[in-house]
């Protein structure tokens, strides 16, 4: 148990944390504004599909922008259904997931990616063509900051990505709560019939909180394969989408809160790991991996009982479609 | 230049209406959804030719699963999980409980069913002519305790049941995962994650000789089960108000907790029941990730055929027969069997779009300015 | 130009009311203009047609001598028209100031929190207003809650004030502050339309006012050349007082004994203040005031759906306060609610469903599991004869039944005894016709007496003064959460019964 497992550990954390943290910001906004994304696993798992073929044909940089807009273009569908045409969320959510699960299982297959990667840029090389893993992000640990004992591993040694969801979070909380734009996401949220008369446009702010969940949910994927895991396999990001929704709701819907909450779930998932190194058997690794998603179950028991929901609450009307009455 | 401003300047020069239409006729509802699943599969070939392939003839293969005897009957087998699970979930959903879990009861009840196999095979606990009987009442079991447990906590506290059925699926999947590459694999295979094979009587083959025929018995048999409940019990009525509206059905004196819990018990074990034809009927033997999803597959299927238990035998071939042709595509175009998935997912979205064109009218008029 | 607001020619349909027949109607700089009259008299058609909630079908409207439309309550804040409604319009998990100042452009990008919480205390404290900017909308009291609501308003100028029965959720204390800002805004040059049923406080801050009866203007005059009585008999009209054959009810020992009931309304006031009422069987026992002075809450205490503070109910020399509906429903009370679609019935299940909504559960129509379907449609075609529900099949979906259908409906389940088949101790009736046609009315009016004839006591709630004299044995008037009055029909003169509605003091026969 020295410092430099202790770092380890923290520093893994936060990298495995960063994935939920970055799609449950954008999740956070879009309930905030009362709509209620369940399409967040498919979206993931789009990011990460496009990161890996992206990141091949063009690299970091581009895989990072075209996952975002893929995701904003799902987030998009998803508003439109939910927001202007009032279709049930859950069931337009179900369906957009099980679209992304079902796109991206098709760049499993090497003959595909093939494909699409020639037609992306026909000078790659064979290997690449092939290859079943991207280039992982690379490591920037910022000088001075990285060599703090413990908090220099867990905090300023990391990937471009990681330091954004950092600083991402911050500066979603000031403009949820500072900011009039924070007001009205909220407002709209709460009571949507209020906003409304006083000259809000709803179905835009919808829109907009939408678009970005979806945006920041495929960025999560994005990361999540380039940034932490870059070996691909069909249904890669397992459930982590809908994990993100548990967050949201540990998180009470605060971003600050959200750090805590995705570090917690990361740190869980990253002792999956390491307790297997302590020898406790070969078993060990299924009961683990469960950990998370009990984990989950826990959270959402504890923030429904009655003490808890009267402090903090979900918007009032989250899930719930707007339309102006006569 | 606030995010709200920018959205404005993107207005287009259209105004866009949407009004409840006053009737539909029967003509237009049947026009709507088939449209709906010829623009899924329109929008799929699209997808197809970006990514290389030859869209008609991926649809001659699928056309082709339905024309073909044996690739039909192959159908019925996929459409008995399917159709079970669907059949749960009419009733979880006729009370409006969002069961996401019926993958991870399924999961439930091939882990009973394997368990009594175990039982028998290692321990001779059980005679023969049993085992199968009991192979049904574990799985049931089991999958309905899976269930009710999410069902419990939405009745008595409220908990968002999306969320806990959808974590218990993963729960479910792990435990699977560490009994069949654990105390479960069968020690002469070679090492491979799979468990012992299920002896013959304990297969539903025992009617005609082959699991799709004895599957669609017990696929009737549990419609006609769940007809009954839904129609005659005091059960299903009050699973009907407790669906309609929850202070109705309070007004009504209706105990909700217990309703809720017992009709998710019900619920959980008919899809329990889905997952003992998985690993008796269709494979022979516990393995990982036996079930591609049918569990989600079902949810698809229990919507489009609107909670009707007669529905959802046809659509559950259907659907069966999807996954036929996605393992065809695999083998012979090396197409992904995800291929399955987004077309459910597809016409799926298209047909709830559908819907709602059926519902409302969207008109389009020019914006006049001024 | 002394005329804020002048309405022309107003004419306002709903399906089967004109709610605004023609109606003209100014409001003058600096005044506050009081608009009365009863339930359904059509003020606040009217006042939703100003902020823009309605599209008048006919009729014009102009805000400062400019002819104007107005759309949507947008349009009319921007015009400087603004309204409080009864149900408060705010958030109640955020605070005063982000309550006040949302949709307003003017605020920025970043909120500055501290020059918007100083210019809100500040606007505050010139109507006389103590707020905490920063409290929580959660923590006020209704008084405050309105106080942030008018604040949303004159945050934004507006010049034109409607009130919607604003004293409904007040304490005394709060209403005297609320009319000394009334008096400040006015006195800047504000006007004001303060809509009210309560005629004592027409006297206390208007300067002038409109009596509204049936959608149509009775008259409009200046406060200081009018008196109490004069505004009742305005308010309530004579009555065309039909009889009905009825004989003389022979009393036949009580069906329900009401000492002392105190009760809470939702929002946490007190509404049922100390309730004494005795309903004989035999008897019709009618109960008129004006809606919101109890008894809404009174019924529900009585079917077991609201908790009593303090006080007893005897039925058969049983305490039925704080029971369960079960119970009570076993004890022979049927409750037929008001507002038919809200819970009572289930809109998307069918006419059979809703009939045996309650009775499904008991024999013969269930045995242990199983329902006894052929029993149940028998049963109900039985029902759909006695009491005359159209409808093209048992199985048409409720929510395409008529108003008065539905209510025949509900009669049916609550009378016909499905539940034992006897005939109902006690019939508690919440505004039975209202909404419905004449000859649904005369349906349920028939019901009611036939079975106070059989034995039931009848305890009935209306909003019609004509039609409780009509059929009532007794009449009792409710105001502020106490009977003031009860009398039989023909004792009391109808400007006496005005007055008692409006809780003019002095006026109770108690």
């Amino acid at each position: 148990m020295s410092i430099q497992w202790i770092e380890q550990v923290l520093q893994l954390t936060v990298q495995m944390g960063t994935v939920y943290l970055l799609a449950s910001l954008g999740e956070i906004y879009a309930e905030r504004s009362g709509v209620l994304n369940l399409g967040l696993e498919g979206m993931m798992i789009m990011g990460a599909a496009i990161s890996f073929i992206f990141s091949i044909a063009y690299g970091h940089l581009s895989a990072i922008f075209i996952a975002a807009m893929v995701g904003a273009l799902m987030g998009f569908i998803l508003s439109i259904l939910a927001v202007d045409m009032k279709l049930n969320q859950v069931v337009v959510g179900l369906a957009l997931t099980l679209l992304g699960i079902g796109l991206s299982g098709f760049f499993t297959f090497p003959e595909i990616r093939k494909n699409i990667l020639l037609k992306l840029n026909p000078s790659l090389p064979v290997e690449m063509l092939l290859t079943q893993q991207a280039e992982k992000l690379p490591e920037i640990p910022i000088p001075l900051f990285s060599d703090i004992p413990i908090l220099g591993k867990m905090f300023f040694s990391h990937n471009v990505l990681v330091y954004f969801s950092l600083i991402l979070s911050i500066v979603m909380w000031f403009i949820l709560f500072k900011t009039r734009i924070g007001l009205t996401i909220r407002s709209v949220g709460e009571n949507p019939s209020m906003a409304d008369s006083l000259g809000v446009n709803v179905y835009m702010v919808r829109r907009a909180t939408t678009i970005i969940s979806g945006a920041f949910a495929s960025l999560a994927g994005a990361y999540f394969f380039i940034g932490f895991h870059p070996f691909w396999r069909e249904g890669v990001t397992a459930g982590r989408g809908f994990i993100a929704l548990a967050l949201v709701i540990l998180a009470t819907w605060s971003p600050l809160r959200a750090i805590l909450g995705a570090y917690l779930f990361g740190g869980v998932e990253t002792f999956q790991y390491r307790l297997q190194l302590f020898g406790l058997g070969a078993q060990s690794p299924y009961f683990l991996a469960m950990l998370p998603y009990i984990m989950t179950i826990v959270t959402l028991i504890i923030i429904s009982t009655e003490n808890v929901k009267k402090k903090i609450g979900a918007p009032a009307s989250l899930g719930i479609p707007y339309s102006r009455e006569e | 230049m606030t995010v709200v401003d920018v959205a404005k300047t993107l207005t287009i020069p259209y105004i866009i209406k949407i009004q409840k239409r006053l009737y539909y006729s029967r003509r237009l509802s049947i026009l709507t959804t088939f449209s709906a699943v010829i623009i899924a599969f329109g929008v799929a070939g699209l997808f197809f030719t970006i990514i290389g392939l030859n869209p008609l003839e991926v649809y001659s293969y699928i056309g082709g699963v339905f024309a073909s005897p044996t690739l039909l009957l192959e159908s019925f087998k996929r459409a008995i999980p399917i159709g079970l699970a669907a059949l749960g979930l009419s009733i979880a959903f006729r009370m409006n409980f969002w069961n996401i879990g019926a993958e991870g009861q399924m999961y439930m009840g091939m882990l009973a069913s394997t368990g009594i196999v175990l039982l028998h095979v290692y321990y001779g606990l059980i005679p023969d002519y049993f085992v199968l009987l009991l192979m049904l009442l574990a799985a049931f079991f089991t999958g309905g305790l899976w269930c009710s447990l999410p069902a419990f906590l939405k009745a008595k506290m409220k908990v968002n049941e999306i969320l806990t059925t959808l974590m218990m699926n993963y729960i479910a999947m792990y435990l699977a995962d560490f009994l069949i590459y654990g105390p479960w694999r069968d020690p002469k295979g070679y090492g491979f994650p799979l468990s012992v094979p299920f002896p013959e009587y304990s297969k539903l083959t025992i009617i005609f000789g082959e699991f799709a025929y004895g599957g669609l018995l017990l696929l009737c048999l549990t419609a006609v089960l769940v007809f009954t409940i839904l129609k005659y019990t005091k059960l299903g009525f009050e699973l009907k108000i407790v669906g309609e509206s929850i202070e109705t059905a309070r007004y009504a004196g209706i105990n909700l907790s217990k309703v809720v819990t017992v009709g998710g018990f019900i619920a959980g074990g008919i899809a329990g029941m889905g997952g003992l034809t998985i690993v008796s009927g269709i494979i022979g033997r516990l393995r990982p990730r036996a079930s591609p999803g049918y569990g989600y597959t079902a949810i698809i299927v229990v919507l489009l055929s609107a909670l009707n238990p007669w529905l959802i035998i046809p659509v559950s071939i259907f659907f069966g027969g999807l996954f036929v042709a996605g393992d065809i595509l695999q083998a012979t175009l090396r197409i992904p069997g995800a291929a399955v998935e987004m077309y459910q997912a597809l016409i799926f979205l298209f047909i709830v779009i559908g819907e709602f064109m059926k519902r409302y009218k969207i008109t389009i008029t020019r914006r006049v300015f001024g | 130009m002394n005329e804020l607001v002048s309405l022309k020619g107003i004419v306002k349909h709903f399906p089967g009311v004109l709610a605004n027949d023609n109606v003209d109607f100014t409001l003058r700089k600096g005044e506050i203009h009081a608009l009365l009259g009863e339930n359904g008299a059509g003020k606040t058609t009217l006042m939703n047609i100003l902020y823009g909630l309605y599209r008048p079908d006919s009729g014009e409207i102009y805000i400062e001598g400019r002819r104007v439309e107005i759309s949507s309550p947008k349009d009319a804040i921007k015009l400087g028209v603004g309204m409080v409604h009864q149900n408060f319009k705010l958030i109640p998990s955020h605070t005063i100031l982000e309550n006040i100042i949302l949709g307003l452009k003017e605020v920025g990008f970043i909120i500055n929190y501290k020059k918007i919480s100083e210019e809100i205390k500040k606007l505050a404290e010139s109507y006389g207003w103590r707020i905490n900017p920063n409290a929580y909308v959660w923590q006020l009291t209704a008084g405050e809650k309105q106080q942030v609501e008018l604040l949303k308003l004159l945050y934004r100028d507006a010049r034109i004030l409607i009130l919607d029965e604003p004293t409904s959720v007040l304490t005394p204390q709060e209403c005297r502050i609320l009319f000394q800002a009334l008096r400040r805004m006015a006195g800047e040059g504000k006007g004001i339309i303060f809509i009210t049923h309560k005629l004592d406080e027409v006297f206390a801050i208007s300067d002038r006012v409109t009596v509204m009866r049936k959608g149509k203007v009775v008259v409009t005059k200046e406060t200081s050349k009018t008196d109490m009585s004069e505004l009742a008999q305005y308010m309530v009209g004579r009555p065309i007082l039909f009889t009905i054959e009825k004989k003389e009810p022979k009393p036949s020992g009580e069906a329900i004994i009401i000492k002392n009931l105190k009760a809470f309304n939702d929002k946490g006031v007190l509404a049922l203040k100390g309730v004494d009422l005795v309903v004989m069987k035999n008897e019709i026992v009618g109960v008129i005031g004006v809606t919101g002075n109890g008894q809404q809450e009174l019924v529900e205490v009585i079917a077991g759906l609201r908790k009593a503070a303090e006080g007893s109910i005897l039925i058969d020399g049983i305490n039925i306060v704080n029971s369960s509906p079960d119970r009570i429903i076993k004890l022979g009370v049927a409750y037929i609610p008001p507002e038919p679609l809200r819970y009572s019935i289930a809109p998307n299940l069918t006419l059979v469903d809703n009939l045996f909504i309650k009775a499904y559960r008991y024999k013969p129509y269930s045995n242990g599991i199983l329902i006894n379907w052929k029993k149940v449609y028998k049963k109900a075609d039985e029902l759909v004869k006695n009491f005359q529900i159209i409808s093209p099949s048992l199985f048409t979906k409720a929510k395409s039944l008529s108003g008065g259908n539905l209510q025949r409906l509900i009669l049916a389940r609550e009378l016909s005894g499905l539940i034992g088949d006897r005939i109902p101790r006690l019939i508690v009736a919440a505004y039975p016709t209202k909404g419905l046609d004449i000859g649904a009315t005369e349906f349920v009016h028939k019901t009611l007496i036939e079975y106070s004839r059989k034995g039931s006591g009848i305890l009935f709630i209306s909003e019609d003064i004509e039609e409780a004299l009509m059929i009532s044995d007794r009449v009792a008037v409710m105001h502020d959460g106490r009977i003031v009055g009860i009398f039989k029909p023909g004792e009391v003169d109808i400007e006496k019964i005005g007055l008692m509605m409006a809780g003019v003091q002095g006026a109770s026969t108690i």
